[in-house]
């Protein structure tokens, strides 16, 4: 790609993420982490990075990254454990303390406008640049499915760092060579078979610098990498004895919970508490900000007084009604609210001009996050210290913000993570730890459980961004020929950037991710975004852009490649410019035995969509019955460069595709009175067991980088079922939730 | 006062008759595998057995109960798991797991009623309980495991 | 018609009205033989047929597919029960998924909307011969006064149908106070007997076809 481009994006990197700009010198960012563990290290214990502690108790791995679901605790310990030779069972994990040292390695580099297939200078040099911004501000940030990114590299490394220093402590201790020393299950092995636990050897360990390691295991020496390895946190989800952040006690504690206005960001002009003071277990009322907490000696009883608050509350910043929130959307294809042109190749007003213009328009309505574990958070505020205990992605924002509001040093907050009952996007944001605090502070001294019910959750949660496009496009010969998509949408990074006091310097990647960088090479191809202001706070939602945009996109090309007479497989193939992405549709093909006839009402509908870096494609086989469309069965291929583990891969696509499926179907945010009209969810139900399809997966490995999966099969999944109903019935349905134009059973 | 009986011990508990059993588990006693997901029987987080039959236990009001209550903790432990969290640990069925307490008792109290229950009974049985992460087709796997090992079909 | 000792004499001496001691509150109020012609008979089942029709009753006088149906707040049309809910052949999900999982047994209010409302009996789909989702006003008429197919009842019978329900607090008696912003019956327990009384005693009437 040409050097001239870039400043066609007008995009500085040095100034991403950062508020007030930094300028950092070359040490600056080559200068390794402090290791946070070496700070109140036990006599006895050893910490060769800050992955690994050993001590005559036990050997503790550190997984900063949080688990939300999807697996990182295992992922985690299991690369260190490869490197290391350690086996289940012969470690504990934990999340360890917020540290600038965990910065996300990953994250920034999707953050840039040069496609994931571009490996050029310019591309990397970028790449580097935004790495370095987020090492500065020690962005420790789970998300984007980076996790495996991020990790797959640093914590092997770490792993065989604490197993060659490990080994220098043998030879020390036995004054053997450590050449003639090898390592398996946990131990030491000498030359003679002897094994030295490596809890024996932390001692001495301790005193000897980290053995440099430059060198990585290959892949035909992996034990753990590559197979199933049962999930360590499993037994206790299986058991009711893992607790979440929602389960936590401890002495002296109490209940609250709260409400706040659903008109979100506005305040509270009053209330009257009269009827609840006196409700059964109730202890205090106390004010927020923009709203009332009740705090009880039970969570039921603060959520019975919470109902008897009569609150007055002021109106909206944004329109009251959902049908102006569409009207907005739909006005701002705007040279005005232009906010990205990154997709343009050929010359569409050429292309378009004087040829039979197919013209579509798609949306994406607002769409909740709502994890099964309700928002929650125990919190302790004293003179001197605050402690969180709860589950969050960003836990280094959460210790700024929380010192911020309580005026403490950041050293003396102190948060501890938790495991999470799913989020989806939902962990990112602060409204469950903003109100604890707040009622902790209240309460000097006193533990808070605070939990959101259902219904406060619900009308809390910052929904995934609405959106709208127009396609048109121009097919030729049989062939798609043309493509030019407008995508209109809020604009989630802007939102979340707000919410942490800061800004994006440039366009929003978000409102086009899926749909700008797709690799397809047409001879005509355009993808505009178009900001849309003054709407419902939005935030990440599983896949974030790719889930709105990715949708417009395939369904736009889906429908040209009808218009040409082509077969949706066969023209993808053609068009895809990607090798790695070529053979994901190929598989998908095979797997699903495209081409082969199918039975009456019967249809199938294929979509590819490439999202952080992982390009999947999806076949989707419905039948239309006299009652309505059923799900038979979904194939899946997705590239991740490294199926690091296939069980859990297999479990995460599926879980993805479902996610995409359901909401699909069935769910969407809508506001009146400037609040979420669902409360609950029946009115927002998701994909239900009884309407599940058989899901096969194929992880591939061609890929360059070892990418992760959580979010990647979510995107094709909306657009897969909208072109199978089509085969199935003739029926394009270009909006979701699709259950407004058809039925499912 | 209140007397109730879970997982064989006895408990007195102080509270409204009105509390959902939900909340003296998890809030009075202490209970935490019994889990609060959306208070309106929506997503089964909360199912118990009361003398053997899956309750959602934010529906009934303590002063209602009439009963033994079996929790998820008294349905097996780590030592001496039940059938069914064995097969939902062999078939690695968890992903945030929130869900899964409430999967596994309503799974456990189909099979105590039918021993060999067919895709089409599964999916009338559990299709109440409520997986945001989608583990529904290990779900499924886990359940003909399970009914495998218990000696059914 | 057979009648019971108590009403039997009930209807010996004249009284105006007879309270029982086990009619749940209700009073039992019975008018003589032939008092009540044949077009107030016709009016009554209408009001009768207006309450066994409405969502509160007939959703669950359905058919042996055994599928509950839900009129729901919010929603503009009659549904099948959400999370592929079935009756089955023992008509409480006992099979599958029991009826009282959700919708527990209780004779508190109704407080929650949303929640799975609640009685103080087993929450159940009616037996299968009284379907009535589907049919009309003769056609249930004739299933309702015919002992065959009304669960062997005569006009005693159905009296005591009702009283009984009272007494408990069951379904019938939940119809008309469903609680939680639902959509009631219309009249009251009260006002469905004397129609039924009424209708009773006019001989059991039912509107042509």
């Amino acid at each position: 790609m040409a050097v001239a481009t870039i400043a066609r994006r007008g995009f500085l990197i040095a100034s991403v993420a950062i508020a007030g700009g930094v300028a950092f010198g070359t040490w600056t960012v080559r200068r390794p982490a402090d290791n946070p563990l070496a700070k109140g290290r036990e006599p006895g214990q050893a910490t060769f990075n800050a992955w690994v502690r050993i001590g005559p108790d036990g050997i503790v791995l550190i997984t900063p990254h949080v688990d939300l679901g999807q697996g990182t605790t295992a992922l985690q310990s299991t690369l260190i454990a490869e490197e290391m030779d350690l086996d289940p069972g012969q470690f504990t994990t934990d999340p360890g303390r917020p540290d600038g040292a965990y910065w996300n390695t990953a994250l920034a580099a999707d953050a840039v406008p040069f496609r994931y297939t571009d490996d050029s200078i310019p591309a990397e040099a970028l790449r580097d640049m935004a790495r370095s911004a987020f090492k500065l501000i020690g962005a420790q940030v789970t998300g984007g499915s980076s996790t495996a990114s991020d990790s797959f590299d640093k914590l092997r490394h770490a792993g065989a760092v604490a197993r060659e220093t490990l080994k220098a402590a043998a030879a020390q201790k036995t004054g053997t060579d450590v050449a003639d020393l090898r390592t398996e299950s946990g131990a030491v092995v000498l030359k003679d078979g002897t094994r030295i636990a490596y809890t024996d050897l932390a001692g001495i360990a301790a005193g000897i610098d980290p053995v440099k390691v430059t060198k990585l295991r290959d892949p035909s020496e992996w034990r753990l990498i590559g197979h199933d390895v049962p999930r360590l946190d499993i037994p206790a989800k299986s058991t009711g004895a893992l607790t979440y952040g929602i389960d936590l006690t401890m002495e002296g504690m109490v209940h609250a919970t709260c409400r706040v206005n659903p008109r979100k960001g506005a305040g509270m002009r009053g209330f009257d508490a009269s009827r609840a003071e006196g409700m059964p277990g109730v202890l205090h009322i106390v004010t927020l900000e923009n709203g009332v907490a009740v705090v009880a000696t039970n969570t039921w009883y603060a959520m019975q007084a919470m109902k008897a608050v009569r609150i007055d509350w002021d109106t909206a910043p944004y329109p009251a009604e959902q049908a102006d929130h569409w009207a907005e959307v739909a006005a701002s294809f705007t040279e005005e609210r232009l906010d990205s042109v990154w997709r343009d190749d050929g010359d569409i007003p050429a292309a378009l001009n004087g040829g039979a213009v197919i013209e579509t328009e798609y949306r994406a309505p607002y769409v909740a996050h709502q994890p099964l574990e309700p928002l929650s958070a125990l919190v302790r505020v004293t003179g001197d210290r605050a402690d969180l205990w709860v589950g969050h992605q960003m836990p280094r924002f959460v210790q700024q913000r929380v010192a911020k509001s309580t005026g403490l040093p950041e050293s003396s907050v102190h948060f501890h993570n938790q495991y999470v009952g799913g989020s989806f996007g939902h962990r990112l944001e602060f409204e469950n730890i903003d109100r604890a605090v707040e009622v902790a502070t209240a309460l000097k001294g006193v533990p808070v459980k605070l939990t959101f019910t259902r219904e406060e959750d619900f009308a809390q949660d910052f929904p995934r961004q609405i959106a709208m496009a127009r396609a048109r496009g121009v097919v030729k010969d049989g062939k798609v020929h043309a493509l030019d998509l407008g995508i209109a949408a809020a604009s989630p990074s802007r939102s979340q950037a707000a919410r942490l006091g800061q800004s994006i310097p440039g366009p929003d990647n978000q409102i086009v991710a899926g749909a700008w960088d797709v690799p397809y090479r047409l001879p005509h191809h355009r993808v505009t975004g178009y900001a849309v202001p003054g709407l419902s706070p939005v935030s990440s939602w599983r896949s974030v852009g790719a889930s709105h945009a990715g949708f417009f996109a395939d369904c736009a090309l889906d429908e040209l490649i009808h218009a040409a007479g082509a077969d949706p497989l066969a023209e993808r193939l053609r068009l895809i410019a990607d090798p790695v992405a070529r053979k994901v549709l190929e598989a998908v093909g095979e797997m699903s035995d495209w081409g082969a006839p199918l039975g009456a009402g019967q249809g199938r509908g294929i979509a590819f969509v490439a999202s952080f870096g992982v390009p999947v494609a999806e076949v989707v086989e419905v039948t239309m019955t006299d009652r309505g469309i059923r799900l038979d069965r979904v194939f899946v291929a997705a590239d991740v460069g490294r199926v690091i583990d296939p069980l859990n891969f297999e479990n995460l696509v599926q879980g993805g595709v479902i996610w995409g499926l359901g909401h699909a179907i069935n769910s969407e945010i809508t506001y009146s009175d400037g609040a979420a009209q669902q409360t609950n969810y029946h009115m927002a139900e998701g994909l239900r067991l009884y309407q599940t399809p058989e899901i096969i997966v194929r992880g591939l490995e061609n890929g360059t980088s070892v990418r992760g999966i959580g979010e990647p099969p979510v995107p094709p999944a909306a657009p897969a079922l909208a072109n199978a109903i089509f085969a199935a019935t003739g029926q394009r349905i270009r909006e979701m939730p699709f259950n407004r134009h058809i039925a499912f059973i | 006062m209140i007397d109730l009986t879970v997982n064989g011990t006895q408990h007195r508990v102080d509270v409204s008759p009105d509390m959902p059993l939900l909340w003296v588990l998890r809030d009075e006693l202490g209970l935490t595998g019994t889990k609060y997901g959306c208070g309106i029987a929506q997503c089964g987080a909360c199912t118990v057995h009361v003398e053997g039959q899956a309750v959602r236990s934010c529906q009934l009001a303590i002063g209602d109960l009439s009963g033994e209550v079996t929790t998820i903790e008294g349905l097996g432990t780590p030592e001496a798991l039940h059938a069914v969290q064995a097969a939902w640990i062999e078939h690695q069925v968890a992903q945030c797991g929130y869900c899964q307490s409430g999967q596994i008792m309503q799974a456990a109290a189909l099979l105590s009623v039918n021993p060999a229950p067919d895709d089409d009974t599964i999916d009338h049985a559990m299709s109440a309980n409520l997986c945001r992460c989608g583990t529904y087709p290990r779900i499924r796997a886990a359940i003909h495991g399970a009914a495998a090992k218990l000696g059914g079909a | 018609m057979k009648l019971r000792p108590a009403l039997f004499l009930g209807t010996i001496l004249g009284l105006a009205s007879v309270a029982l001691a086990d009619t749940g509150g209700l009073t039992v109020t019975v008018p003589p033989e032939g008092s009540v012609p044949m077009a107030e008979g016709l009016a009554a089942w209408d009001r009768i047929n207006e309450v066994f029709t409405h969502p509160r009753c007939i959703n669950c006088h359905v058919d042996a597919d055994a599928v509950p149906l839900w009129t729901l707040m919010g929603e503009t049309a009659t549904r099948p029960h959400g999370m592929n809910i079935i009756g089955g052949e023992s008509r409480i999900g006992a099979q599958t998924l029991t009826c009282s999982t959700c919708h527990v047994t209780s004779e508190r209010p109704n407080t929650l909307p949303h929640a799975p409302p609640h009685a103080n009996m087993d929450w159940q789909l009616a037996p299968v011969e009284f379907v009535w989702t589907g049919r009309t006003s003769s056609e249930i008429c004739a299933q309702v006064r015919n002992p065959d197919t009304n669960g062997d009842r005569d006009l005693a019978g159905l009296i005591e149908h009702i009283t009984h329900d009272a007494e408990v607090g069951g379904l019938i008696s939940w119809g008309f106070n469903p609680g939680g912003g639902r959509d009631a019956a219309p009249g009251t327990l009260q006002s469905h007997l004397d129609d039924i009384i009424a209708w009773g005693i006019a001989g059991m009437p039912c509107p042509e076809e």
